[in-house]
């Protein structure tokens, strides 16, 4: 089981105990390190989770997050150690997305959103447990293996201007073919075509800032 | 028309004059609960005037979880048409406003319906929400007016099959089966009777679908 963590344990606590055969706890928290009374409390409800894990037998990672407000980085953590554990055998049953800062909170909903992981919510008063709708947003069926393989040639060259000719030859295509793709990913929102800076009659390829989050950093 | 929405509480205003500066617009169209007035929606209403036009703002409920996003999604889809010209407006959704709930659920609802989204907090990451990528783009349009037909409540065999025509019996049924194998739909006999019915992932595609489809 996954989860986030802010002040209060029984954001996260409901969640082991309805989820059957939870074998581990991995949960992710952090406080404004410039806010002593946030960062007191988060370490008190750290500690208590652990504790819970430890009479309960339950193995525990808790990520303590280097800037719990960064919402980027958190994404990718969180998605990057989801992959993780599903590459060595293990199977994720639920994400309590409940706890933690705002930017932690939705960064794992969109983590569990790009890869398909069951998600529920703690009610503030209620403590009974939401669980949301799994969108089956199967992004390798929306991006063919050709457009995952430039987006991630693209992303291997960030910075520099490619073109398409340019790109053609990276990814040994044809020009009509690369073109062909491109045109596919602008329409769905993955790339976009910029003036060259140097010859505005050129154009260069630009990945979108979005599909490092959509791809994830191992990809 | 540009429009640009975002999430909202009193005292947002770093996050929302951050998604103003950074994303163009020509409209604002604020969501908050019904604890949203205050200096900072004043605020927004004055700064909006001086550019000739009204700062919009949107009551959504706070009575649960996913009854917030399906509100977002209403009123993101409302927004999507111009109902006066019937062209079409582009939408984009900053999530960082609003309480925690509330980014969450315009999180959903964003993915839900394809639209544009930000999270705009100190700076502007845009969301990898995909054009093309939403319940109404993955499914057939028989299939989609099968999730319709048994959106209401679970219904026999028989009067599925009845509704889907002209639909042929053979190619209603393989439709079934179809969505059968995605677990959108849940089979239960009673009485020698066949019940069809749709399964919690089936509910939410076929509001994800309809949620779509008014944009």
């Amino acid at each position: 089981m996954f989860g986030t963590l802010g002040y209060r344990p029984k954001s996260l606590i409901p969640t082991l105990k309805s989820t059957k055969g939870v074998e581990k706890l991995v949960f992710y928290c952090g406080a404004d390190r410039e806010d002593p009374e946030a960062v007191k409390k988060v370490a008190e409800a750290k500690g208590e989770v652990l504790d819970y894990c430890a009479q309960m037998g339950f193995a525990v990672d808790a990520v303590e997050l280097p800037d719990p407000f960064d919402f980027k980085r958190i994404a990718l953590r969180i998605r990057a150690d989801i992959r993780r554990h599903r590459k060595e055998g293990k199977s994720i049953a639920v994400f309590n997305i409940a706890g933690g800062t705002r930017p932690t909170s939705s960064a794992a909903l969109l983590a569990c959103i790009l890869e398909g992981i069951p998600t529920v919510y703690i009610h503030d008063i209620t403590y009974e447990e939401i669980p949301l709708p799994l969108l089956r947003i199967e992004y390798s069926k929306v991006l063919s293996g050709e457009e995952r393989q430039i987006l991630k040639v693209l992303r291997q060259h960030q910075g520099e201007d490619i073109s398409e000719v340019a790109l053609a030859g990276l990814v040994k295509k044809h020009k009509a073919t690369v073109n062909h793709h491109i045109k596919n990913l602008i329409s769905k929102g993955a790339v976009r075509l910029d003036k060259h800076p140097l010859d505005s009659r050129k154009r260069v390829v630009r990945v979108e800032e979005s599909t490092d989050l959509l791809l994830g950093d191992d990809e | 028309m540009k429009i640009l929405t975002s999430t909202f509480r009193d005292g947002d205003d770093e996050k929302i004059l951050l998604a103003m500066r950074s994303l163009p617009y020509d409209r604002l169209v604020l969501f908050g609960h019904d604890d949203a007035e205050g200096p900072s929606l004043e605020k927004f209403r004055r700064l909006e005037r001086l550019s000739g036009h009204e700062a919009g703002f949107r009551e959504i409920g706070t009575a649960s979880f996913m009854e917030m996003v399906d509100s977002i999604s209403e009123e993101l889809a409302d927004l999507g048409s111009d109902k006066e010209t019937g062209s079409r407006n582009e939408v984009t959704l900053n999530i960082s406003g609003g309480s925690k709930i509330m980014g969450d659920a315009a999180l959903l609802a964003a993915f839900r319906l394809g639209v544009e989204a930000y999270h705009c907090d100190r700076v502007v990451i845009k969301l990898p929400v995909l054009r093309g990528a939403t319940a109404k783009d993955r499914f057939t349009g028989l299939q989609v007016r099968l999730l319709d037909v048994m959106a209401d409540r679970e219904k026999p065999l028989a009067e599925v099959i009845r509704a889907m025509q002209p639909n042929s019996k053979a190619s209603s049924e393989r439709t079934i089966r179809e969505l059968r194998r995605l677990r959108l739909i849940k089979v239960r006999s009673e009485g020698g009777q066949v019940h069809l019915g749709l399964s919690s992932e089936g509910l939410e595609v076929a509001r994800a679908v309809r949620f779509a489809r008014a944009r």
